[in-house]
């Protein structure tokens, strides 16, 4: 493990209009930890990890990554980017996966997997199918590379989204809810595909409210309260002993 | 009725339907070629840049297509920098003023077209671009253009098909299109029902034959959606 967190924020703040969701989030994620971020609807655990990667601007705060400050310039009142390149190219290092998948619908699973290696990375070809086709294995999706998105089930298609980010070598991944639009039978195999994942030793950070998996597979959970932290740790902590008051009558809600 | 008249006078006709086909196709690829910009200037973030498309837009939305026609027919020569210049020997024809009015109308309904197409692309399927870190010209290349593409057919479609039946007023600057033809004839064969029925039905053959056309792109085009239908956006 190094000394340098892969990522770091600092002090995150969002508001949207008078509503302060995110009132000052600091959260450390070296190499091969498995967070995950937990809380009840509106509690602004999405809202925090789509500032992570700029899908929202903070109006607030800092964001590092590998030890590289990412630039952020006031605008109104939030901060953008100061320097897109660097953005892309922390992009590129930083996988997502959507609550809602979206996977390109014009593309054929095969070419949605193929997308960024070839295109953004501009990789050889011949390299990224047969990379592309590896990960669709270990999604357990290969026989239907050729098809579209729109003929696979959400389960299928959530799948296909997490060997997409998986094909640009992601340092570190972020899920949004990863399972939360899914039938409840086809929860367990998105799930299981992410517990080998960290299994494998990846980096990730995660909104879920699947209690469970968070439980086993993370190294630290992190719960959140009307944008702060309430509470933080290893999960037999926080599962097992938790201080808050809330974060107790959250848990005895879920479980 | 006399039908016979129809048949003498049918390679006319056809000379004419020649004519209003070249005025359709020129003026949808130019148009189309000009739109494309139009619209992806229209949904910039930038006020003055938005602007400046948005204007030309309303003007040509907002002015019937005769009067446009009128105005760079016999508007343009009143200039005598128009007259002397080095563009004069094709804007005193009648047929490239037809064009360039065509022109210009159906780039801005077209531009319009495509921004609600790019705009109907769900916000998920852009962030899924931002996030593997994909440049905006990526973005558009890669996913924006194709999917817009896909979502534009059917109202690209009617575009055309309107410009067809708008291919008429040619006429009305001396263009012997299908209309101008068929008016010439009549002039000398005092047969208007005949000769504009038949006018009439080239029309329509013109217009099934961009249906069925239009049909078949969609269809390959749009194989992905499955058996989903697209919401068309409506001009404007």
């Amino acid at each position: 493990m190094s000394k340098v967190p892969a990522l770091e924020l600092i002090d995150i703040h969002k508001t949207f209009g008078n509503v302060e969701v995110l009132k000052g989030i600091s959260l450390k994620a070296y190499d091969g930890d498995v967070i995950s971020i937990l809380g009840s609807s509106g509690s602004g655990k999405s809202t925090f990890l789509r500032c992570i990667n700029m899908l929202e601007n903070p109006t607030k705060g800092e964001i590092i990554f590998n030890g590289e400050s990412l630039n952020l310039v006031p605008s109104g009142s939030d901060l953008v980017s100061g320097n897109m390149k660097q953005l892309t190219k922390m992009r590129q290092q930083i996988g997502f996966v959507f609550q809602s998948f979206n996977l390109w619908p014009h593309m054929t699973i095969l070419q949605n997997v193929m997308e960024g290696p070839a295109h953004v990375l501009k990789r050889p070809k011949h390299e990224v199918m047969a990379y592309a086709e590896h990960l669709l294995d270990k999604v357990g999706i290969a026989d239907k590379k050729h098809m579209y998105p729109n003929q696979l089930s959400g389960g299928q298609q959530q799948r296909v989204a997490i060997a997409r980010t998986l094909a640009m070598d992601p340092q570190v991944i972020l899920f949004d809810e990863p399972t939360s639009a899914l039938d409840p039978e086809l929860v367990g195999e998105v799930l299981g595909v992410m517990r080998n994942l960290a299994d494998e030793g990846r980096t990730m950070l995660i909104v879920t409210h699947e209690m469970n998996f968070a439980r086993e597979v993370s190294s630290d959970v992190v719960f959140l309260h009307q944008g702060v932290v309430e509470e933080q740790g290893a999960p037999s902590k926080v599962f097992g002993s938790p201080e808050s008051e809330r974060c107790k009558a959250f848990l005895s809600s879920v479980f | 009725m006399d039908f016979s008249v129809v048949v003498e006078y049918f390679p006319r006709l056809l000379e004419g339907t020649w004519v209003s086909i070249q005025l359709v196709l020129l003026s949808i690829v130019l148009g189309g070629l000009f739109a494309l910009p139009i619209a992806l200037a229209r949904i910039s973030p930038v006020l003055w840049i938005r602007s400046l498309p948005f204007a030309y837009i309303f003007f040509f939305r907002g002015t019937p297509l005769l009067v446009q026609i009128f105005l760079v027919y016999y508007g343009a020569s009143q200039f005598d920098v128009v007259r002397e210049s080095v563009l004069w020997p094709i804007l005193r024809e009648p047929f490239w003023c037809a064009i360039i009015a065509f022109t210009l109308n159906t780039s801005a309904y077209t531009a319009e077209i495509f921004r609600g197409a790019i705009q109907a692309i769900p916000p998920g399927e852009v962030e899924a671009c931002k996030v593997v870190g994909m440049s905006k010209t990526q973005m558009y290349r890669r996913v924006l253009l194709p999917r817009a593409f896909g979502i534009v057919l059917p109202a690209y479609g009617n575009e055309i098909i309107l410009m067809l039946k708008g291919s008429a007023l040619a006429s009305t600057i001396t263009i012997l299109d299908l209309t101008g033809m068929a008016r010439t004839i009549i002039a000398r064969t005092y047969t208007p029902i005949e000769i504009f029925l038949a006018a009439g039905a080239i029309y329509l053959l013109i217009s099934m034959v961009i249906i069925a056309i239009f049909r078949q792109v969609e269809k390959h085009q749009n194989r992905y959606l499955g058996s989903v239908s697209i919401k068309v956006p409506d001009k404007g």
